[in-house]
């Protein structure tokens, strides 16, 4: 076993195996997993309603704001009007202060028939643990309170044992696994929930988003709404021949422009042509994977 | 809407596209302005940034294509000028507006404001406002903040007392907010209501942020007029399609040079392919908008519903 060489590389392999290991035991992939006999594919579409707050949390400038502001006053109400047209029920993910600052919007998409779920309650993650629980709970009860309906899903960090404990059947992080399928996931309590995929390349942000996390502006080249169109559209086709999940995560102050409503418009209007695709919200597919293969 | 100080600079929501009209039964309103403000740091332009190549031609070759260009097409720009560029090309704002468009502020020497204590600004805009009605023969109506390339964000920079001071010293508008895609009132004060008209800007149909950049020195692959052009075709065609408005933004030392000439030629073309386009200043703009569009009936601010709690940000 090389393991036992002794020297410095049987250390460092023993050290990799033993934290792979460990990371190995916190997921786990549905095994076979499978649609309905009448589904080849399912794509959902994630709508983050980060607006104004996460830059707040950020601490930018007074005009940095106003690049939020139009995710409030204008994009929203655009992406809704737009999945409306098509027939199509996104998941808009939005931080519980939203309640404060866009009520109108958040009733327009639960008139329109959109899932709503958690996104933290001003975006951000508190370190400390009751603040962490308290974000949680008041995120909860603000959106219960304005929607008339308790999410059960969070695109968040919150802790497994956080989420169960008020009621959440799913998750979505971009830190953990990437797979074709939700999968399950695990503390060390073994606390379990169900964790949605995600890929950076079907994410809005990376392709318009100048001064993306912590990247030099001098490191962003902006991209046109065709050029995404184009890896978008090579996605859905890629997931389609392998009958596949695929999740689209759109920012209503980024894809909420007029030119990337009407790429996504297009978008829609082709995937809606191909036969024997569901177009689940998250709460819709968790509950798929949760009924069909639950966790043992 | 619901206010929130140091969050919303407007009302809640935009105005819907069947309730927007332009004047002369026009389907869509098009802005074109041209910043003649030439690379900086956040201390603005001084002897070294105009004692420079790019600077050098965009005031001895760029300005004039892009005057031509605009007259071919018969298209009128607000140039936004900072004072200092006034001062040195006198003679190049009286042909601006010799040929028609309007010359607005834009800034002392488009200086990053955050680094100006609040009696330091009111008197920058005091001299750019006096510098600029003594070479134009009227004051300024419009204020442009728009960014550096190499700012931290692409969004341009306004100090906390930046619009408040606007409004005292007689401003019609401010020149760039990205709340909106349309023009919107920009509120300083929730109980009075105390607000300027502000017009439209994005990033993504800046040229800023397509030609030399990122700049030389901090990246690669930094010419980019596809998706200059691409951004603007595809916004306009939805902006007319909405009856809204559409507004690009040009540097004469960027767009001046060869081949970035056909695509400005290319978007003022394809403009032009469709009728019913009003092309006003942000001056004209700004006049019809308020005038039709006052804000004591058509900028809905509702009180706050925000709470403050120990462990949430404020």
């Amino acid at each position: 076993m090389l393991e036992s060489r002794n020297d410095s590389f049987g250390d460092l392999l023993c050290d990799v195996k033993a934290e792979q290991k460990e990371y190995g035991t916190r997921y786990r992939r549905i095994k076979d997993f499978a649609y309905p006999d009448d589904v080849q594919m399912s794509v959902s579409f994630e709508i983050h309603f980060d607006a104004q707050l996460n830059r707040r949390v950020k601490n930018e400038p007074l005009m940095q704001m106003t690049r939020g502001e139009f995710g409030g006053r204008v994009g929203v109400w655009r992406l809704i009007e737009t999945f409306a047209k098509h027939g199509v029920r996104a998941t808009l993910f939005t931080p519980g202060r939203i309640c404060e600052l866009y009520p109108e919007s958040l009733k327009e998409a639960v008139n329109k028939g959109f899932e709503i779920g958690n996104h933290m309650w001003e975006h951000r993650m508190p370190s400390e643990p009751d603040l962490e629980r308290d974000h949680l709970k008041k995120a909860t009860k603000a959106v219960e309170k304005l929607c008339g309906q308790r999410p059960v899903g969070s695109r968040s960090k919150h802790k497994i044992a956080t989420l169960k404990h008020e009621g959440y059947l799913y998750a979505s992080r971009e830190d953990h696994p990437i797979d074709d399928f939700p999968y399950y996931t695990y503390d060390s309590e073994g606390n379990c929930i169900l964790n949605f995929p995600f890929h950076y390349a079907g994410d809005d942000a990376i392709y318009y988003y100048l001064g993306f996390y912590g990247c030099d502006l001098a490191g962003n080249r902006p991209s046109d709404p065709s050029r995404v169109y184009d890896i978008w559209m090579n996605i859905f086709r890629q997931s389609y021949r392998m009958g596949r999940h695929m999740s689209i995560c759109l920012h209503n102050f980024v894809s909420g422009h007029a030119l990337r409503v009407a790429m996504l418009d297009k978008f829609l209007t082709e995937l809606r042509k191909m036969p024997r695709v569901w177009f689940p919200t998250y709460r819709e597919m968790a509950e798929y994977c949760l009924d069909r293969f639950p966790p043992h | 809407m619901p206010w929130k100080d140091g969050y919303t600079i407007t009302d809640e929501k935009t105005m819907d596209d069947q309730d927007i009209t332009w004047p002369n039964n026009n389907q869509c309103a098009v802005m074109v302005v041209v910043d003649l403000s030439v690379p900086s740091g956040a201390d603005g332009i001084g002897p070294k940034e105009v004692a420079h190549n790019r600077a050098e031609f965009g005031a001895e070759v760029g300005i004039g294509r892009v005057l031509d260009l605009l007259d071919r097409h018969n298209m009128r720009a607000t140039f936004a000028v900072p004072a200092i560029i006034a001062g040195v090309y006198h003679d190049t704002v009286c042909e601006i507006i010799k040929r028609g468009h309007e010359i607005a502020a834009h800034g002392y020497c488009h200086e990053d404001v955050n680094t100006l204590d609040k009696q330091e600004e009111e008197r920058r805009i005091q001299i750019s406002t006096e510098v600029l009605a003594d070479i134009c023969g009227e004051r300024p109506s419009g204020w442009f903040a728009l960014p550096r390339q190499q700012d931290p964000h692409p969004s341009g920079s306004v100090s906390l007392n930046t619009v408040d001071l606007l409004i005292d010293a007689g401003y019609a508008y401010l020149g760039n907010s990205m709340a909106d895609d349309i023009p919107h009132y920009w509120v300083t004060d929730f109980t009075s209501k105390r607000n300027i008209l502000a017009l439209p800007y994005y990033y993504h149909f800046d040229d800023l942020f397509f030609f030399d950049f990122p700049p030389l020195g901090t990246g690669s692959n930094c010419e980019n007029p596809e998706a200059l052009f691409q951004n603007w075709k595809q916004e306009f065609d939805a902006q007319y399609q909405r009856g809204r408005c559409f507004h690009m933004v040009v540097h004469p030392y960027l767009v001046g040079w060869s081949h970035r000439l056909v695509t400005l030629d290319d978007i003022f073309s394809h403009i032009q392919t469709v009728p019913l386009v009003w092309n006003p200043t942000g001056n004209e703009c700004t006049q019809y908008w308020t005038d039709r569009y006052p804000s004591d009936r058509y900028l809905n601010l509702e009180e706050s519903i925000w709470t403050d709690y120990p462990g949430s940000l404020s």
